[in-house]
């Protein structure tokens, strides 16, 4: 023993106690709080996302002829194939909404604010990241609301002005959906995407490590209480608790609700009704309120203001003098971020 | 939170997603069992046939779609197994370097399925073809159309009619159930058939002569002639001298044995004025149930045997053809196997046949039962087979004692006295050798080919309504008050023309049949006004229940039964 | 667990100590079980995925009709992934022990063998390879790796002949299934 330990202590030179003191980074105490563990969450499911996603490419077949068949396959033919694909669903939609309740938790803490501004942009790129991710995902499937929905998606960037003829021939591939469409957005689903969140993770987090995690204290915590705590093995504790509930969770979404099949993708008629996935009816609701130009362009605009709001955080409170005005901002950015996808969801057209 | 609570937890949660993974192991493990052999079987298009799929595909799917769902498919027999051809077969051409002929005939069948033809070609269906120089196809030849091409005599606006196809009903009507026999256009615009070919034990035709003769599109396929196909009736005459079709009944291109065993499959040709053995069907209890409980009737088995894949309700097949619990599951294919009676004729004969299977009419009892090779009580005793797995002994010979009854009345009182007039008409010249020239004649036939039929097939499948008001209430009425008196009347017609003996002769016969005790009735009371007994004529219906004629005839014990109804 | 951070704990007796050492140890094998249990199992559901699905030992194909093929007769076979298999008759009995039906393709490195009817034989002209009407090998590399021709399973239904074949081949070109 001591022997193999002496083996691995010359060819890897780092010893325990340095082992612990990298990654040992003193937790502040109010992450006790399961809320403030969000953060984790995300992460977490895009793991998940990653092994499943691999598991899966092993089955499917990125071409018009054939991937409707292979996702057939998995679903109905290979073993475990409907739970892996049904985690693999789950997880996505759990992801965005982690991303999302992560995000506003962040906001209405506060938490971006100087000196932390870089990295609510970079957070501000994964969660754009991420829901490309997805889009990218479902028009995998080639079924028929997926095959329209990116019809629609890509015709939708043509209104961009200036850039989107040019974006949307480099996400089709061409003029419309055609034989070579599938193989882009695949790549994209399944490389180009997850490398890019990958390093962008990395960075997340060197910054969370450089400038240590936002210290919050609440009233009802006694003074004496130690201010942090480790992060191994108490914290790392909590973050598997999390992680085994999200399995759990996942496992009974998998199979209580499967993902299925729809009709196969039919370039000659599209469905009576069509629907983006659910993290899309807020765009897709703002898009039939307004002419397409104003929605696309308004939407640019939104996401350019998210992505600069440490900055209108600072202009507007000095401006005002309130220094809540971010809370107002964001409960109305809230509501009408629910209200919107309720409205979508609840109606047909 | 200790540490060591936390990882007691996380241990618990662990197991608890265990617990999760095993369920879906569950489902799994289900999800397999369920689709084993419930799905449809794996289709591996054969590798003869791929080149045929992929193009029929694109031009005719139906086809393909039917075919991938027959067991045809599932056991790799594709297009060629079936359509191919040899060189010196007489409808062989050329189909995309594979020879083939359109027409599958029971000798392209019968190569795999040998039992199956063979019980077939002995069936009464094989010979429905002879149909071809009858009365019935004489009706549509003749007087529904006519033999020979005739000339319109004004325009059909729209279409250019230069000449009126005389023999339309025949190839729609009469060909389509009975089959036709299969022509290809000659050079000289003779047909070609299987009488000119006279094709060897194999198929493959002799007259090198007519060979020649046959006509070749630019393809170099042989030209089938329009009024012989398409054409997919039971006794049809092919070219290769083979006699049927099996698709008549196993409809391509699936050959589903699921629709093979449902009484509308039977329907296309047994229903209808002259045979509505499906309508009968319908309104039996049989027919009853089988509406009722189709859905619980396994009708996809493999095997569809009755007593242990189904007993909730017969079909055509159950009884007549397919396999049960008492005979090994053994499927016929020869569906007169099992019945005792042939309603077909005027008369009702007995089912003795000889041993090629023809029904025997020798009077003789000594020489017809050297005749016999399959007796009608052999018959029965396999329909009574059937019927014992849903109803008792005493209950079926009790049916079969009432149906027997019911045959021999019908043919006691009604068809053998018609036949005896009709012969009498004729024998005295007083009809001339043309059918259906003459009212009675229709009438005649109405009598027994339609009505009489009617009685005798609803009394065998238990259908109280056809046996009775669609069958005999009008044989009697077509008896009584259109043949007997148009018997008369051309008798009387030939007595002023001078013919007194002949007329004499056919009014001896009727006079001999009504005087008989069950038609004394009829007359009876035209007799007693005659004699001034009688101040009423009653009506006809009221006759049997009128007292005074009861009395007269109290000893008939038919008409106290009658009476008492 | 060598870290106990909780600042709430307090010393106690050796007793106690003992009792705490062994709690503690059930705890971080208790953990290290659930763990190793939940995404075990898990791992194990993916290399089942992985692991190719049965599709079942492949589907019955009709051959031809028993009388098709005379005593010492053989018919190439074509299957539906384009791949020729021999099938030969042994014997004048009507069930599926009478007939044979092997690979054409050589099991040492890949070429076809053909029928001689006059050397009784199997011969793959590649490297002078040798099978017996059973496909044992007799001759050449074959012989001397003592590797058989690859057998098909047949069976006789109603005087039918009938082979299995696998389902999940990758189809060669349609000139060569058609051919």
């Amino acid at each position: 023993m001591s022997g193999l330990g002496a083996w691995l202590q010359e060819r890897i030179p780092i010893r325990g106690a340095q082992l612990q003191e990298l990654t040992n980074e003193p937790v502040p105490h109010h992450l006790k709080r399961w809320w403030f563990a969000l953060g984790g969450t995300p992460a977490y499911l895009f793991v998940v996302q990653i092994a499943t996603g691999i598991l899966l490419a092993f089955y499917y077949q990125p071409s018009a002829a054939s991937a409707f068949e292979s996702v057939r396959y998995i679903t109905e033919e290979a073993t475990f194939g409907w739970y892996l694909r049904s985690l693999h669903k789950w997880g996505a939609t759990l992801m965005i909404a982690a991303v999302i309740l992560h995000q506003m938790r962040v906001y209405f803490t506060g938490a971006y604010r100087r000196p932390r501004e870089l990295n609510w942009v970079i957070g501000m790129s994964l969660l754009l990241c991420t829901l490309l991710t997805g889009f990218t995902g479902y028009s995998l499937v080639f079924e028929q609301l997926s095959f329209w929905g990116a019809t629609v998606a890509a015709n939708i960037s043509d209104a961009v002005p200036v850039v989107g003829g040019f974006a949307r021939q480099m996400l089709l591939a061409g003029d419309g959906y055609n034989e070579r469409t599938l193989s882009r957005f695949y790549i994209l689903h399944a490389a180009v995407l997850p490398t890019t969140m990958i390093i962008l993770v990395a960075i997340h987090i060197a910054f969370i490590r450089l400038h240590g995690v936002t210290e919050l204290k609440f009233e009802d915590e006694p003074d004496d209480q130690p201010r942090h705590f480790n992060f191994f093995p108490d914290h790392l504790l909590t973050e598997l608790m999390i992680g085994l509930v999200l399995m759990i969770l996942l496992s009974a979404l998998a199979t209580i609700f499967p993902a299925s099949m729809g009709p196969k993708a039919d370039p000659l008629t599209t469905p009576e009704v069509i629907k983006p996935e659910w993290f899309f009816y807020v765009s897709f609701r703002w898009l039939k309120l307004f002419s397409l130009t104003f929605a696309v362009l308004s939407t640019g605009f939104i996401v350019a203001a998210m992505f600069l709001w440490p900055w209108i955080d600072r202009l507007l409170r000095r401006i005002t003098g309130v220094e809540e005005i971010s809370v107002y901002v964001g409960i109305v950015a809230t509501f009408l971020l629910i209200g919107l996808t309720v409205w979508e969801a609840a109606v047909t057209h | 939170m200790t540490v060591k609570t936390k990882q007691f937890i996380v241990g618990f949660l662990g197991l608890a997603f265990l617990a999760s993974l095993i369920f879906v192991q569950a489902m799994e493990v289900a999800r397999k069992q369920a689709e084993s052999g419930n799905g449809p079987a794996h289709v591996a298009i054969p590798a003869s046939s791929k080149g045929c799929v992929e193009c029929h595909m694109k031009s005719s799917p139906g086809i393909i779609d039917h075919w991938e769902g027959s067991t045809h498919a599932a056991k790799g027999v594709g297009c060629v197994e079936c359509h191919q051809a040899a060189h010196e077969d007489i409808d062989a051409f050329d189909h995309y370097g594979a020879t083939i002929a359109t027409i599958v005939t029971p000798r392209d069948c019968g190569r795999c399925h040998k039992t199956e033809t063979a019980e077939f070609l002995a069936s009464h269906h094989a010979k429905a073809g002879n149909i071809l120089a009858s009365l019935d196809n004489f009706l549509a030849e003749t007087v529904e159309g006519a033999r020979v091409p005739f000339n319109p005599h004004s325009k059909t606006p729209g279409m250019d009619v230069d000449m009126v196809n005389g023999m339309a009903s025949v190839n729609v009507g009469c060909r389509q159930c009975h089959g036709s026999k299969i022509a290809l256009e000659g050079r000289d615009g003779s047909l070609i058939t299987v009488d000119e070919l006279k094709p060897d034990e194999n198929g493959i035709p002799t007259n090198t002569e007519a060979v020649a003769q046959v006509r070749k599109d630019d393809n170099g396929r042989p030209i089938l002639d329009v009024g012989s196909w398409p054409n997919t009736g039971i006794g049809r005459l092919n070219l290769d001298g083979s006699r049927g079709s099996c698709s008549a009944c196993h409809s391509r291109h699936d050959f589903s044995p699921r629709r093979a065993r449902q009484p509308e499959n039977c329907g296309k040709c047994h229903l209808g004025p002259d045979h509505p053995q499906k309508e009968i069907f319908e309104e039996s209890k049989h027919g009853v149930a089988f509406r009722d409980l189709k859905h619980h009737m396994n009708l996809d088995a493999k095997d569809w045997v009755l007593g242990e894949d189904y007993t909730q309700a017969p079909t055509c097949a159950t009884c007549h053809m397919s396999g049960h619990s008492r005979n090994g599951g053994r499927v016929t294919h020869d569906p007169g196997e099992r019945i005792s009676w042939t309603n077909r004729p005027p008369v009702s004969l007995l089912m003795d046949t000889d041993v090629e299977g023809n029904v025997i009419k020798e009077t003789d009892p000594v020489e017809r039962q050297k005749l016999i090779a399959n007796s009608w009580q052999d018959k029965r005793q396999q329909m009574k087979n059937v019927c014992l797995h849903c109803h008792t002994q005493n209950y079926v010979n009790a049916f079969y004692r009432q149906y027997d009854d019911f045959v021999i009345n019908y043919n006691e009182k009604f068809a053998k006295p018609g036949t005896k007039i009709m012969d009498a008409l004729k024998e005295q010249k007083l009809l001339t050798s043309v059918q259906f020239d003459e009212e009675i004649e229709w009438t005649w036939f109405y009598l027994w080919h339609h009505e009489g039929r009617r009685a005798r097939h609803g009394a065998s499948m238990m259908a109280p309504d056809y046996a009775h008001w669609h069958g005999m209430y009008e044989v009697a009425e077509r008896f009584y008050q259109e043949l007997i008196p148009q018997a008369r009347e051309i008798a009387h017609h030939a007595e002023q023309e001078g013919k007194t003996e002949q007329a004499k002769a056919v009014l001896d016969v009727i006079q001999q049949i009504l005087d008989r005790p069950e038609h004394e009735w009829f007359e009876q009371a035209k007799k007693l006004a005659a004699d001034g007994q009688a101040s009423v004529l009653p009506d006809a219906p009221d006759l049997a229940e009128n007292h005074g004629i009861r009395k007269k005839t109290a000893d008939t014990p038919e008409v106290k039964d009658a009476g008492a109804d | 667990m060598p870290h106990n951070t909780d600042t709430r704990d307090t010393g106690a007796s050796a007793d106690d100590e003992s009792r705490r050492g062994f709690l503690e140890r059930t705890a971080a094998v208790a953990m290290a079980g659930g763990l190793a249990a939940g995404y075990g199992t898990l791992a194990g559901h993916a290399v089942r995925f992985l692991y190719p699905a049965d599709t079942g030992a492949g589907v019955w194909q009709f051959v031809c009709t028993l009388d098709r093929l005379g005593v010492g007769e053989s018919l190439s076979f074509t299957m539906p992934s384009g791949a020729r298999v021999v099938v030969a008759r042994q014997s004048a009995d009507d069930d599926a022990e009478a007939f044979i039906a092997l690979s054409s393709i050589c099991p040492h490195l890949g070429c076809k063998v053909h029928w001689e009817a006059n050397n009784d034989r199997f011969f793959c002209p590649c490297h002078n390879g040798a099978f017996d009407a059973r496909g044992a090998p007799t001759e050449g590399p074959p012989a001397a790796a003592n590797q058989h021709l690859t057998r098909f399973p047949l069976s006789v239904q109603d005087n039918l002949l009938m082979i299995q074949v696998p389902l999940d081949n990758v189809t060669v070109s349609d000139e060569e299934a058609t051919a």
